[in-house]
């Protein structure tokens, strides 16, 4: 696709009708057969009706929006929906939010209640503490959502199919049969963009699908990658190389039968030094 | 309305096979050509994107045989040209457009949802977050925080903590809620279909 080519405000001109036919024709010729821009197509397509629901169209764009968005009843279905996703986000954040204003209401009771200074400080500062404390968790929180949303993508079957330019791709034994090698040690600078574990499973019984857990080994939460399908090499698990940093890895994989029901584990072991 | 379509087995085959060699691979194409086209025709102002997209498919169908063997090209960017035809045709049927006053407006302008698709809606909202699972749940919660121009603040904040582009994010969100919107569509269906 051509980054350069497919800018948002070009994309927002096409989706309300206000290009050429000729820009028209490309964009289209594109939509149906790029995949990137098809989906750059229609996460413009979200924000403009995004806009739309919170009133920041001109006139002129509101109508020809109308026209388009607004005219079957699906159409206004699908606008319905997009609103009461918003409408629940917005409910939601409002209602979440008095947790970070309590301090005012905490004071007023203070105030009540009459406490002296000598008691009022410490308990400000423990409150703030508290906060500091809340507000790291959630960030921590909100990033390891990240990481795993991130690390489902990479591996859903329809990602592993394609190969993308930057990737490291190593082969790990699991311990039962390394036994005597050497443990991989990588290094950190040698791994960009992303990292593709090809894990070997040796094991008689084979499972249609693999649950993987990975962590390092210092004390870090595991991140879980389910429903990997093996493949001839082994079961393939790729990770961002941004995430790994120095120290042993471990990945745990578990094969699943057709039920659901977990069996056989592997365990692998890798060490990324700087 | 979308209406039966009456393509020949052996025409659909073709067309499938046009699509791609792979079979699988052409019936997933097969429906998100469908999909993309019906969007091709609710941009080109049609009313009924379902119907044409019904009528794309089975003027290919007819004209297969003679354009397959000397075709050049995506076939997608034929279904795309049939398409564009239609349109035109469409616009000349439909010499006027209908009025911005007698078109039925979500709620925000003009019309009050009745209570019983407000009630449908909610139930379903709520089924489908549910479904989501809490890391999605709680991502698309975050990037609907804020409205108007400090929403953009907000994700640019937002895509910074995750530790990825704003574009990234964009898509990341996207995804997440063409499922959930497709997941209340399903289930407002479902209950549409039980009255």
């Amino acid at each position: 696709m051509k980054e350069e080519l497919l800018t948002d405000a070009l994309l927002r001109e096409f989706l309300l009708g206000k290009v050429g036919d000729a820009e028209r024709e490309r964009l289209e010729g594109l939509f149906l057969t790029d995949s990137e821009a098809r989906e750059r197509v229609l996460v413009v397509e979200q924000e403009l009706i995004e806009d739309y629901l919170e009133d920041n169209l001109t006139t002129e764009d509101r109508e020809n929006f109308l026209l388009r968005y607004g005219q079957t009843s699906e159409q206004q279905q699908q606008l319905r929906i997009s609103k009461a996703i918003k409408d629940w986000a917005l409910r939601e954040n409002a209602r979440i939010q008095p947790v970070s204003v309590g301090l005012s209401g905490w004071s007023r009771l203070l105030a009540t209640m009459r406490l002296r200074p000598f008691f009022v400080i410490p308990i400000a500062v423990t409150m703030v503490i508290a906060i500091v404390c809340l507000a790291v968790w959630l960030n921590s929180r909100m990033t390891r959502t990240a990481i795993a949303e991130e690390l489902a993508q990479l591996n859903t079957p329809a990602s592993l199919r394609e190969t993308p330019e930057k990737m490291s791709g190593l082969q790990l034994s699991p311990g039962a049969v390394r036994g005597m090698e050497k443990e991989l040690v990588l290094k950190r600078a040698d791994l960009t963009g992303l990292v593709e574990l090809t894990l070997l499973w040796v094991q008689k019984e084979h499972y249609p699908t693999y649950r993987a857990e990975i962590r390092r080994l210092t004390g870090d939460e595991p991140f879980t990658i389910l429903n990997l399908q093996p493949d001839q090499d082994g079961i393939r698990l790729r990770l961002p190389a941004r995430i790994l940093s120095r120290g042993q890895y471990q990945v745990l994989l578990t094969g699943i039968d057709a039920n659901g029901v977990a069996g056989t584990t592997e365990e692998y072991l890798f060490t990324l030094e700087s | 309305m979308a209406r039966d379509s009456a393509i020949p087995p052996e025409s659909f085959e073709e067309i499938l096979a046009w699509l791609n060699a792979d079979r699988d691979v052409a019936a997933v194409m097969y429906v998100q050509l469908r999909h993309d086209l019906a969007k091709l025709f609710m941009w080109g102002r049609c009313g009924d994107p379902e119907g044409l997209t019904d009528e794309a498919f089975d003027r290919v169908a007819k004209k297969i045989h003679e354009v397959r063997p000397t075709y050049e090209g995506d076939p997608r960017l034929y279904f795309r040209a049939v398409a564009n035809n239609l349109i035109k045709e469409n616009h000349k049927k439909v010499k006027t457009h209908v009025p911005l006053e007698d078109v039925d407006l979500p709620d925000r302008q003009t019309t009050e949802i009745d209570e019983e698709i407000a009630a449908d809606m909610e139930e379903c909202l709520q089924l489908c977050l549910q479904k989501l699972g809490a890391n999605k749940r709680e991502l698309i919660l975050a990037y609907y925080a804020k409205e108007k121009q400090a929403k953009i603040d907000h994700r640019n904040e937002l895509a910074q903590k995750f530790g990825i582009t704003v574009e990234t994010l964009r898509v990341r969100v996207f995804r997440i809620r063409e499922s959930l919107a497709e997941c209340i569509e399903r289930c407002l269906k479902r209950k549409a279909q039980g009255k």
